[in-house]
């Protein structure tokens, strides 16, 4: 066995040396006592550390295999969606009975405001849903509406962080997604195994941190799909080798290469350098042909509301997404420009306009993905960094709320999660998550539970420190909401 | 499997599962061996490490835990069930929180207590504060004392062995029944030593040369010269930024504000390694140059300017205090607790920053033993009085003789002003003249009233009469004379101050001298919570038992406190035990791709463990030697690299063998080189170098990145090597980010090598490679035409070679001879505009007259002596058929007449075109190799308006019934380009540095033809030919061969 080296057996003659500071009598007595119980070390490295995306068996029972995240970060105002507040409609305009914890305090205000939407009991399972959500409305007994999630911090940045690399504010780590495709690597030869959906608007808050692999190789980082065409950088060949000729060129290049590794046996870094030249040219075929709406059904496009402007390009990305995970992509994240969610003011025509873009693509995504037996293993999660208050911000004409880390609600369907229930609750107003506080960290250390992993033992050593997503914060499993 | 999840699991399961085994093979279970290190991970944090235990239970000794805490006993000797200590662990209620101990972890436990709970010795009859630190911690490999080891006797040493270095890594072998492997040949070891020290490949010349040099030290000699490059000190250099940070902006918030002057620190540590500046004061400039100057930090002499431009190392870490939307307090602690990690990874090869907060769990690094190392850095990092990270190279004189010049301006200012207010006056007038006169007096009144102070009526007057309110910018159109004038001011002025020396900073680090800031111990590492008063001293397990070494509170014979002047004294000093193992190894590291201890960055408990100790403490002597026979010369990098390059181990091949593969597939016995990907820079640097783009500039300011419109961080500077690219935290360079550059967090210990499908995507797709391909292709052809006319070091059969389409054509003039029906006369043209052929470089020529051919067509000559003539070539014999259509262009004149004509049959087929397009078709004519088949064209009788386009398309069938084309438009030659041998050995050793071999040649000759055949049907490429070596040259830039090295 080559890690039997024996690097650590001090020689009798240099043990009995004097060295110029010399370590005292007790040591020197003791290792030559010890001697041989120092002789094998514990840790000689095997091999240099290799890093692949082949597909891996987590440790655990697996419920889900892929994950798409509409992450609606920018604070949906939960009182007005997933939570009904009847408390905070009564006591509309009066004071909120105690400390509003605000991001703008020059612009606050206690003044509650109730919610100008009208909430209704859906579904089998009769969980209320706002006016707004008519499409999610629809398919409530596939979700678990998570109504006491809890960041504790109000700001965007430092909520994001949180939620998508486990540590409030703290930038440099690989994101949920970074850690799904490191511990369990592609199910797809011809696509990359993390995909990162972004919007026409611009990059979400944060820019490229939210698909970071931190300190991980660069092999588990997001790959970015534009905005519009073309959705991949470099995908394409330039226009006058596309084909036939850039097909010979990798031909010319393969046999380049494999002379290259005759000369080189058994250089595995060699052999994995030509196969991603070949697993690149299949992505520029397959990740064309997953990103081919024109294969769906009208009927699908219409789900997805392809049909309409306000849908079109939300509802085009869920349907990528679907795609994507349909062909073995691991993990796949929506994001939103332009913060459409953060409503700060004029919340009665905001908040509307954003629903209306994003309600039916959403809704369309458990539904198509049920009907096509994808649900069960894929979890989709629908939801933001923070929430809203339930009080005013602003000029009560054109108002709206502000920040709130302290509660808010956010959904999840498939991958194990248990159908049509509700769980944990902010207090009668919404500020505060109040019972089954789940935070980013559990919410994270679930997510890993139903891919087969476990938040304290997926682990990658980082200049010699023991990382893992969680960071060993207090955590658990919300095993409540699992099916 | 949890393949690679955890080391630290991976480490303690491989250290229990050896206890539990040997304690099964009857070796004693100890407190201090076995038992302890599971406690200090798990325990100590409240049950020792503080002063009130929790619950009053002290796990320190055996004889306290024995003795208990609040709950009576914690164990019961021999008796592990009735142990408390070991119930609660079982029982998953200690330790609180997430993180357990294993169930090998408790099954140790377990058996040592049932053996009676036994120590090594005697526990010590007094116990002081915190953990302290054991005989076992202090005997740990890296913390052990330095002592040059003996150099091992090995078996045939004059064989195999040419230095010391090779004697310890052979006797290793050896043991082994191993040896070295075969040296490589001369010109990958050439190669590699280009690499290596140069990041560069050799020039063309400087391979010819090294070729050509047969004496037995010309691999010494080119270490010699190689280390005596420029470039030697950026390749290097590049090495110590990772190790350093080295970032152009600050990063830690989204702002990233950029760092303007970070450049002279990047550029002092490229001078100073191609100085071979000491090691010892290249240490200890960083860290402490600025104490030499004794606060005194302005009017800098060259000398002061280079010791504080070197203390940038201290400010190269993430700082968020030049972003005024942080938390200013939290900002400063945090460049402070960085600096100390990038100090304590890439000098002391340790892991600090988890000391912050409570004792290292792992190694014996206390809290305590970080705020002294704090304290070191306290009066310059100082939070509650933060200073300037800027210093001027202004000195007094230069700011005098700055203000003089602006003195000087400011008369010419004044002056410009007056002559000024004079022109505006008479302007104003002129234009009052077009207003009516009752007006002009109010309108002047309000003109010249201040803006702020005119009434209601005045604004009213002008918002009316807008054309009144004239500025100087307007001058020119009333008194353009006058204007002239004034912008001479103007002019004079910007002279004025262009002689003035632009003022450049340093970004450093400069002790101010003051009362020393005390340093607290913060509880839990919160800033807000100080403890107790620290003084700066050497981490305790660095230094003898008993003897801490302590630095100055505040040096009384310097301006500044002299901690950090200590402290990098005591690090190069030859008693520190830390620093020269750490050099050593990276040293090591970044000349054979793998340190001897695998994570160069910590040494710890949690980092790996050298391979090869005793060679590791040999050559951190020799990093502390000036040299073998000289004790007192300077010590020396680029003596290292001679060291460590003209041994047998460096000199090794890469090759695998069958005898050492399976023994050691990861090469950590060094029985062979190991096969290496450039890192980023070097790769892109090795691209540009090869294109030819590459100059030799050095230094100055970061080269600038830009986001392009898909959000790729590019350069459009390709003229730079890499190390002076802009280093944006928050924009890495996204080719280099995608070859694993850092992003500098905090800095960089190690860099990974990965292999992934998007770089591949990049290599063949992006702007990038496509355009240095192009590049490198007209450099090829340059070269080639340059070269010998039998380039090929081998005979090849001749037939090998595809024909190019411009082959078989040949352009000119000439006259068709009525009476034999053959071409009389044939001339090719003289002259190449770049698109057409024709007589010379103007149209008429005089000899010619208007007689031109391109592509599509031209035009006649202009008489039957100078009708145009595209002459092709039967490669094969066959039957060919011609198809096309003649157009004239003109509606006046006679319209062309155009003629194939046979060298073997005379004419073929005549076409006439007037004013309109026929169809130049011939079903067949039968031709023999090398027959020749004229198209003419001339203009008839009349002699203008003789523009033609023929379209012209050979099919050729040849005996053996397969059919080829040619067309006119894609085979027409312009100048002739180098032959094509010529171009594919350029291209081999231009990209490759050696002469390409016969199957590499047949292989890139059936490339070319399979593209000349795909390149006849794609008619958006205009010059096919130079389309095959652009694809050739940008399969060699992102091929294995150019992206690793042997």
């Amino acid at each position: 066995m080559p890690e039997n080296f024996d690097s650590l057996r001090p020689t009798r003659r240099e043990l009995l040396a004097k060295g110029t500071l010399g370590i005292g009598g007790v040591a020197l007595a003791w290792l030559l006592n010890q001697e041989n119980l120092l002789a094998v070390p514990a840790t000689v490295k095997l091999k240099p550390q290799s890093f692949d995306l082949k597909p891996k068996q987590p440790p655990g029972e697996a419920k889900a295999r892929a994950m798409i995240s509409l992450f609606m970060h920018g604070g949906p105002a939960h009182m007005d969606l997933l939570d009904p507040k009847p408390e905070l409609t009564k006591f509309n305009g009066t004071d909120y009975p105690g400390e509003v914890i605000y991001s703008f305090v020059n612009r606050a205000s206690k003044k509650l405001l109730g919610s100008p939407w009208n909430f209704a009991k859906h579904g089998d399972c009769g969980t209320e849903v706002s006016e707004l959500l008519p499409h999610t409305a629809q398919v409530v007994d596939d979700l678990c509406v998570i109504r006491s999630m809890h960041s504790g911090h109000n700001g965007h940045e430092v909520s994001i962080r949180y939620w998508q690399q486990g540590i409030p504010a703290v930038v440099g780590r690989p994101t949920l997604g970074a850690w799904l495709t490191y511990a369990l690597g592609s199910e797809s030869q011809s696509l990359p195994a993390y995909m990162v959906l972004s919007d026409p608007g611009g990059h979400p808050v944060d820019g490229v941190l939210n698909w970071s692999n931190g300190f991980m190789p660069p092999l588990f980082q997001g790959t970015v799909l534009r905005a519009q065409e073309p959705r991949i950088l470099n995908l394409d060949p330039p226009p006058h080798l596309k084909g036939t000729l850039q097909a010979q060129n990798l031909d010319l290049l393969r046999v380049l290469n494999r002379r290259h590794l005759e000369l080189h046996p058994g250089e595995a870094d060699l052999e994995a350098r030509i196969q991603s030249y070949e697993l690149a040219a299949r992505m520029q075929t397959a990740a064309k042909e997953a990103l081919d709406l024109s294969q769906e059904t009208e009927e699908t496009q219409k789900l997805y509301g392809l049909d309409k402007d306000e849908t079109r390009e939300y509802g085009t990305r869920c349907l990528i997404a679907r795609r994507l995970v349909e062909r073995g992509v691991r993990f796949v994240q929506l994001f939103l420009g332009g913060q459409p969610w953060d409503t700060h003011t004029g919340i009665r025509t905001a908040l509307p306009a954003i629903c209306k873009r994003t309600d039916q693509p959403a809704a369309a995504l458990v539904t198509d993905l049920k009907r096509r037996g994808l649900l069960d293993s894929t979890i989709v999660h629908w939801g933001g960094e923070i929430g809203r208050l339930p009080v005013t911000e602003g000029d009560p004409a054109t108002c709206g709320r502000d920040h709130n880390g302290q509660g808010f609600s956010t959904w999840l369907a498939g991958g194990g999660i248990k159908p049509g229930m509700t769980f944990g609750e902010t207090d009668e107003f919404g500020h505060r998550a109040v019972k089954d506080i789940v935070t980013a960290n559990d919410f994270q250390a679930t997510l890993l539970h139903q891919f087969g992993l476990d938040h304290l033992k997926l682990a990658f050593i980082h200049n010699g420190q023991e990382q893992t997503l969680t960071a060993k914060r207090e955590c658990r499993v919300v095993r409540e909401i699992l099916a | 499997m949890y393949a690679l999840h955890s080391m630290r699991q991976w480490n303690l399961v491989i250290a229990v599962m050896l206890l539990v085994s040997q304690s099964c093979r009857g070796q004693e279970l100890t407190f201090e061996t076995h038992v302890r290190p599971i406690l200090k991970a798990h325990c100590f944090d409240c049950h020792g490490a503080e002063e009130d235990p929790k619950g009053k239970l002290d796990l320190r000794l055996v004889r306290l835990m024995v003795k208990g805490g609040e709950s009576g006993t914690a164990i019961e000797l021999g008796k592990p069930d009735a142990s408390l200590f070991l119930r609660r662990i079982k029982a998953g209620e200690m330790p609180p929180g997430q993180v357990k101990v294993s169930a090998r972890e408790i099954e140790v436990l377990e058996k040592w207590i049932a053996a009676g709970a036994k120590t090594a010795r005697a526990e010590p009859a007094e116990i002081g504060k915190g953990l302290g630190i054991t005989d076992e911690e202090r005997s740990y490999w890296a913390f052990r004392p330095l002592k040059r080891p003996a150099v091992p006797q090995t078996k045939n040493p004059k064989l195999e062995a040419r230095n010391s270095i090779d004697a310890f890594v052979l006797a290793k072998l050896q043991e082994r029944d191993l040896a070295f492997g075969p040296e490589a040949d001369q010109a990958t070891l050439f190669k590699r030593a280009y690499f290596d020290l140069l990041g560069l490949p050799p020039s063309r010349d400087e391979v010819e040369d090294f070729v050509n040099d047969t004496e037995p030290d010309a691999y010494e000699r080119v270490i010699d010269r190689l280390l005596a490059s420029p470039h030697y000190g950026e390749r290097w250099g590049r090495h110590w930024m990772d190790a350093a940070g080295y970032a152009d902006s600050d990063g830690y918030s989204n702002a990233d504000v950029d760092r303007p002057w970070a450049y002279k620190y990047r550029d002092w540590v490229i001078r100073a390694l191609n100085d071979d500046k000491p090691i010892d004061e290249f240490i200890v400039e960083q860290l402490a140059g600025d104490e030499f100057l004794n606060g005194k930090f302005a009017n800098l002499s060259p000398s002061d300017i280079d010791r504080l431009t070197a203390t940038g190392f201290l400010r190269m870490v993430s700082d968020g205090t030049g972003d005024g939307s942080v938390d200013q307090d939290l900002a400063k602690n945090a460049v402070m607790a960085e600096t100390l990690k990038m100090v304590s990874s890439s000098l002391l090869g340790l892991t600090v920053g988890c000391a912050q907060c409570h004792d290292h769990r792992y190694d014996p690094i206390s809290q305590v033993d970080y705020y002294r190392m704090r304290a070191i850095f306290e009066p310059s990092l100082n939070w509650k009085r933060w200073q300037g990270r800027l210093k001027t190279l202004y000195t007094d004189a230069d700011r005098a003789a700055s203000a003089a010049i602006e003195a000087d301006v400011a008369k010419v200012a004044a002056e410009k002003n007056t002559k000024q207010t004079e022109y505006m006056a008479k302007a104003l007038e002129l234009e009052l003249a077009k207003h009516p006169e009752d007006l002009r007096g109010k309108l002047r009144d309000a003109y010249n009233t201040p803006g702020d102070k005119r009434s209601p009526e005045q604004q009213q007057l002008l918002k009316e009469r807008p054309s009144v309110n004239i500025s100087p910018g307007v001058l020119y159109q009333y008194l353009p004379k006058e204007a002239d004038e004034l912008k001479a001011f103007d002019t004079r002025m910007d002279e004025m101050r262009a002689k003035k020396l632009v003022e450049e900073f340093l970004h450093c680090l400069a002790e101010e001298d003051g009362e020393p800031p005390p340093t607290h111990l913060f509880h839990r590492g919160d800033h807000r919570q100080p403890k107790e008063v620290i003084k700066a001293a050497m981490l305790e397990i660095a230094t003898p038992p008993g003897q801490l070494i302590e630095f100055p509170v505040n040096d009384p014979s310097i301006n500044s406190t002299g901690r950090r002047l200590a402290f990098a004294k005591h690090l190069v000093s030859g008693r520190d035990p830390l620093f020269p193992r750490a050099l050593a190894n990276r040293l090591w590291m970044h000349h054979f791709g793998r340190g001897l201890v695998g994570t160069p960055g910590d040494f710890g408990q949690l980092g790996e463990r050298p391979t090869h100790p005793e060679l590791l403490d040999w050559l951190a002597l020799e990093v502390m030697s000036g040299s073998n026979t000289n004790a007192s010369s300077p010590l020396s990098f680029k003596r290292l690299h001679r060291l460590l390059m003209t041994s047998t181990v460096y000199r090794q091949s890469t090759a695998r063998r069958p005898e050492l593969d399976p023994v050691d597939p990861s090469n950590l016995l060094l029985g062979r080189m190991s096969v290496r990907r450039l890192e980023a820079e070097a790769m892109r640097d090795r691209v540009l170098a090869a294109s030819g783009s590459l100059s030799n500039a050095m230094f100055g300011k970061p080269i600038a990145i830009a986001e392009d419109f898909v959000g790729q961080v590019v350069v459009n500077d390709m003229s730079r090597r890499s190390v002076y690219v802009q280093q944006k935290r928050s924009k890495p360079e996204t080719l280099m980010r995608a070859f694993d550059a850092p992003v500098m967090e905090c800095n960089c210990d190690k860099r990974p090598a990965s292999t992934v499908a998007t770089q591949s995507l990049m290599l063949m797709n992006s702007e990038f490679a496509l355009k240095q391909a192009g590049l490198l292709a007209a450099r090829v052809r340059l070269e080639a035409a340059a070269m010998s006319s039998k380039p090929l070091p081998f005979e090849f059969d001749p037939s090998l070679l595809p024909l190019r389409p411009g082959d078989l054509w040949q352009i000119g003039y000439g006259e068709f001879d009525g009476s034999t029906k053959r071409t009389k006369s044939f001339t090719k043209f003289a002259h190449w505009t770049g698109s057409q052929w024709q007589g010379g470089p103007i149209v008429p020529d005089p000899a010619i007259g208007y007689s031109f051919l391109n592509a599509a067509g031209g035009h006649t000559g202009n008489d039957q002596q100078h009708a145009t003539i595209r002459r092709w070539t039967a490669p094969i014999g066959g039957t060919v058929s011609i198809s096309g259509s003649l157009h004239h262009l003109s509606e006046n004149g006679d319209g062309v007449r155009s003629r194939v004509v046979s060298s073997r049959t005379g004419l073929a087929a005549e076409f006439i075109a007037e004013h309109k397009t026929v169809d130049a078709n011939i079903a067949a004519i039968e031709v023999q190799p090398g027959e020749t088949l004229d198209f003419i064209t001339d203009c008839r009788e009349s002699v203008t308006s003789d523009s033609f386009a023929w379209s012209i398309t050979i099919k050729l069938k040849g005996t053996d019934g397969k059919e080829i084309a040619w067309a006119a438009d894609k085979g027409f030659p312009g100048l002739p380009t180098p032959p094509m041998t010529n171009q594919i050995a350029a291209a081999w050793q231009i990209a490759y540095h050696r002469p390409i071999m016969p199957t590499e040649f047949a292989a890139v000759c059936g490339f070319f033809r399979q593209q000349f055949a795909t390149l006849s049907e794609t008619p958006s490429i205009a010059d096919p030919e130079l389309q095959v070596l652009i694809d050739l040259c940008q399969a060699l830039l992102t091929s294995n061969e150019f992206l690793y090295v042997d």
